[in-house]
């Protein structure tokens, strides 16, 4: 009877430790946003009753939401986009056989294993205008005779920051189709050969449907990561001019911790959650059926 | 392959060859750079354009300009008209006569010049030729053999052939960068008074490089205006290298197509990595520069004029171990907690069977997706309520509970991968759940157990926002909050920032470069599979 209890019950205590961890740290403060999205909340935090979605209109009727939500949306485009294609690529090259293709990845992951406060604070260095390195070298190779200003308008700027989201993005996504590349049976490849196969055909109707799982884990994941991204556009330009360049996770931070308007923030946080979760729902479903699968 | 068609195509190439030399020889007479400098210079105050004073100074200047064309010095005479009001608000105007010299120089001058872009125009000029030597020597006494064949020297000499014109090649725009280096930014420099050591030397060289030593006294004014332009002639020689290149690889392996693809495959490669590290790169050399040196942009060579090893002293002093101790306590406690935690999880997941896994393994990949960040308002309530605001510990709970979806979902994968027969043989002789687990699973799961180690550590040293937001004490911040210090509104001290941030990137690059290959199977297949 006891061992039948303890066979029954013995998994949930195994799990319990993990379980009340997630619960405190991750359920609790889903919780706690959800709620004081509902609430009033004075500026220094304090909690009031319940005001229904004022907050929501509030959120929505700040001056920058729609600038916010449209940069937010380019930034996940164009960094997850570009990252996928260009770490692709990468990952082509460094899956053939060559002398140092070792060395080859393990630089690759550098800008992987970097803080991103610090990459883009190197970044930030080297397009300044009066003293930036890329300036500098550009004008001892005698490419440029005059020093550019590499951050003239908001937009260029914003250019910028994807850039260098870009850039961290790449070695993960380079590192997950590699994963994949690695695992396609090379006779596939010979048997495509015999038939006479381009490498177009072979790419299309060999490589990438066997890629896909890796790839769908890694764009999925990429967009989570993205989309919370927040050191780099923070360090480059805290969002200025006038939020012209934030995204919704630092725009949300500005709101709460600068402006001290927790109320509309905890709005934009529910928002941010809400379509986090619809990204992680799709995703779960596709793992979930293809535990099914096997 | 027979041997006339080998014949045929050797004799090609070292066509080719021969072909490049004349190239290049002619392109070097061609003119490269156009000179204008200004020669003689007379400023005439009061004067207003039309009247006496202007036609007397004006005839005086034609004359100079009539002595240097009679001398053979191609000169044209400028002249510019400020006008300002002065004290008592009269109208004055200053008429200035300038006699410019444009000239220009061709390659074969550069070699004589004794400038520093001389020597890798030489140095140029020697690859070339010693690589057609060596194509020579090495296929003339053999030019019916087929390279599969060729004996060891033949092979030395052609791959050397191949190297000399990538070396060649390569040093093209070398010379261009030391060039414009050496006539545009170090003669400001000197013009400037910022540097002056070595100046006597280059002024003296440059003096009889571009006036034939007729400048003399005057050097300093002549340099001072110097203006020049690149006609790209010299440029044209870097296509003339890739094809020595491409006609070195057809001698040393028969066809350049395969050759061509490696070599390919090799400069993305190569391109890519100088890529990635251009920022380690400027970080590193930031980091050691002096403070005026950093943001100068005309102090900066490629490596610091001196490497300032006092910048790390002064972080050090500043606070840096400090953040550096936060971070390691906060990482290594993280970790500690994530495994805790997560390997009885991942165990269960992956050798139970029971009610709810499946919602518990939804609930783990759906918390995958949560950053802290978006929930950053929840976190910073929920710790001033257990009042682990400001604290070391809250962090470390944090970040634990923040990667504890990903180290489930690592270890599972490779829990799952181990076959359970050897636990199932222990537990028949006695041993007990806990006793197999730790005896037989993990031992076998290390190399799994330190990828999710590490990847955990790396995530919480490298986590930035949670710790902006709960950490106000400065003792209590971890290094990538620490870094900022230097950072401030309107004054950045780059060589201390980057100096932290060089000794905060280079444990985790080193401890990332060892779990990269787990890690992506670990990622992509290894929770997937099951």
């Amino acid at each position: 009877m006891n061992e039948r209890l303890g066979k029954r019950v013995g998994p949930y205590l195994w799990l319990l430790p993990s379980i009340a961890l997630m619960a405190i740290f991750v359920v609790f403060p889903i919780a706690i946003v959800f709620k004081l999205s509902f609430s009033e909340v004075s500026k220094s935090g304090v909690v009031g009753g319940f005001v229904g979605f004022m907050n929501f209109t509030d959120a929505v009727s700040l001056p920058a939401f729609r600038t916010v939500m449209l940069n937010t949306l380019v930034w996940v485009i164009a960094v997850v986009g570009f990252s996928t294609i260009i770490g692709f690529i990468i990952a082509m090259v460094l899956n053939q056989k060559f002398r140092g293709r070792k060395i080859a990845r393990a630089i690759l992951v550098f800008p992987w294993a970097t803080s991103l406060v610090i990459q883009a604070s190197v970044w930030n260095y080297i397009i300044k205008y009066e003293y930036g390195n890329l300036n500098n070298i550009l004008l001892n190779l005698g490419i440029i005779k005059q020093a550019i200003n590499w951050r003239a308008t908001y937009q260029i700027e914003f250019m910028w920051e994807c850039g260098v989201g870009i850039f961290v993005t790449i070695p993960f996504v380079t590192f997950c189709v590699l994963s994949g590349l690695q695992s396609i049976d090379g006779s596939l490849y010979e048997a495509a050969d015999i038939d006479g196969a381009s490498f177009w055909d072979k790419l299309f109707n060999v490589t990438i449907p066997l890629v896909k799982p890796s790839l769908t884990v890694s764009t999925v994941l990429n967009i989570i990561y993205v989309f919370n991204s927040f050191p780099i556009i923070y360090t480059m330009t805290k969002g200025a001019p006038a939020n012209k360049t934030d995204t919704l996770i630092t725009y949300l931070y500005m709101l709460s911790f600068y402006d001290r308007k927790k109320g509309p923030a905890t709005a934009l946080s529910v928002i941010g959650f809400l379509i986090l979760c619809i990204c992680a729902g799709a995703y779960m479903l596709s793992v979930m059926r293809k535990e099914d699968e096997q | 392959m027979n041997s006339s068609s080998t014949v045929k195509k050797n004799r090609l190439a070292l066509a080719m060859l021969l072909v490049v030399v004349a190239a290049v020889a002619i392109l070097l007479s061609l003119p490269a750079f156009r000179f204008n400098s200004c020669v003689y210079t007379k400023k005439s105050p009061n004067t207003f354009v039309g009247d006496e004073t202007y036609q007397a100074v004006s005839a005086e200047v034609e004359q100079v300009a009539e002595e240097l064309r009679a001398g053979g010095i191609e000169v044209t005479v400028n002249e510019t008209v400020t006008e300002r009001t002065n004290s008592k608000g009269e109208t004055t105007s200053l008429v200035t006569f300038t006699i410019n010299e444009e000239f220009t120089k061709n390659g074969w001058s550069f070699l004589g010049a004794g400038l520093t872009s001389s020597w890798v125009l030489l140095g140029i000029l020697a690859c070339l030729l010693l690589s057609v030597v060596c194509a020579f020597l090495g296929t003339l006494p053999c030019m019916d053999t087929s390279y599969r064949f060729l004996d060891s020297r033949a092979r030395m000499l052609r791959s050397a052939s191949c190297l000399l014109a990538l070396a060649a090649f390569l040093l093209v725009p070398v010379f261009f960068m030391t060039n414009t280096y050496t006539l545009s930014r170090r003669v400001a420099l000197y013009s400037g008074g910022i540097v002056t050591e070595g100046k006597e030397a280059l002024y003296a060289r440059l003096d009889s490089f571009l006036f034939g030593g007729a400048a003399g006294e005057n050097i300093d004014a002549a340099l001072k205006d110097l203006s020049f332009s690149n006609l790209y002639t010299l440029w044209a020689i870097l296509p003339c290298m890739l094809v020595a290149i491409l006609a070195g690889i057809q001698l040393r392996f028969g066809t350049i197509k395969h050759a061509l693809l490696r070599g390919l495959l090799y400069g993305f490669v190569i391109v890519l990595c100088l890529f990635i590290l251009y920022p380690y790169y400027v970080m590193l050399i930031t980091a050691f520069r002096s403070n005026a040196e950093t943001t100068d942009m005309y102090f900066q060579h490629i490596f610091p004029t001196e490497w300032k090893f006092e910048n790390l002293k002064h972080i050090i002093n500043q606070g840096v171990p400090r953040y550096l101790l936060n971070s390691a306590l906060i990482a290594g406690g993280a970790t500690a907690i994530a495994l805790i935690c997560g390997i009885p999880a991942a165990y269960a997941m992956a050798r139970m069977k029971f009610k709810g896994k499946k919602m518990f393994l939804g609930f783990v990949i759906m918390s995958q997706m949560f950053s802290p960040v978006v929930l950053l308002i929840g976190i910073s309530q929920l710790m001033g309520t257990l009042g682990l605001n400001d604290s070391i510990l809250g962090l470390m709970l944090i970040n634990a509970a923040f990667n504890q979806a990903f180290a489930i979902w690592l270890l599972r994968g490779t829990f799952v991968a181990i076959s359970p027969e050897m636990e199932q043989a222990a537990r028949i002789d006695g041993c007990s759940v806990f006793g197999s687990l730790w005896h037989i699973l993990l031992p076998m799961a290390a190399p799994g157990i330190v990828t999710t180690l590490i990847f955990v550590f790396i995530n919480s040293w490298n986590e930035y926002t949670i710790s902006t937001v709960l950490i106000s004490t400065a003792a209590n911040r971890p290094i990538t909050v620490g870094i900022t210090q230097f950072s401030s509104f309107n004054m950045i001290e780059w060589q201390y920032l980057f100096a932290a941030s060089l000794l905060a990137t280079i444990p985790v690059v080193i401890l990332f470069m060892f779990i990269e290959k787990h890690l992506t199977a670990g990622l992509t297949s290894g929770g997937v599979k099951g």
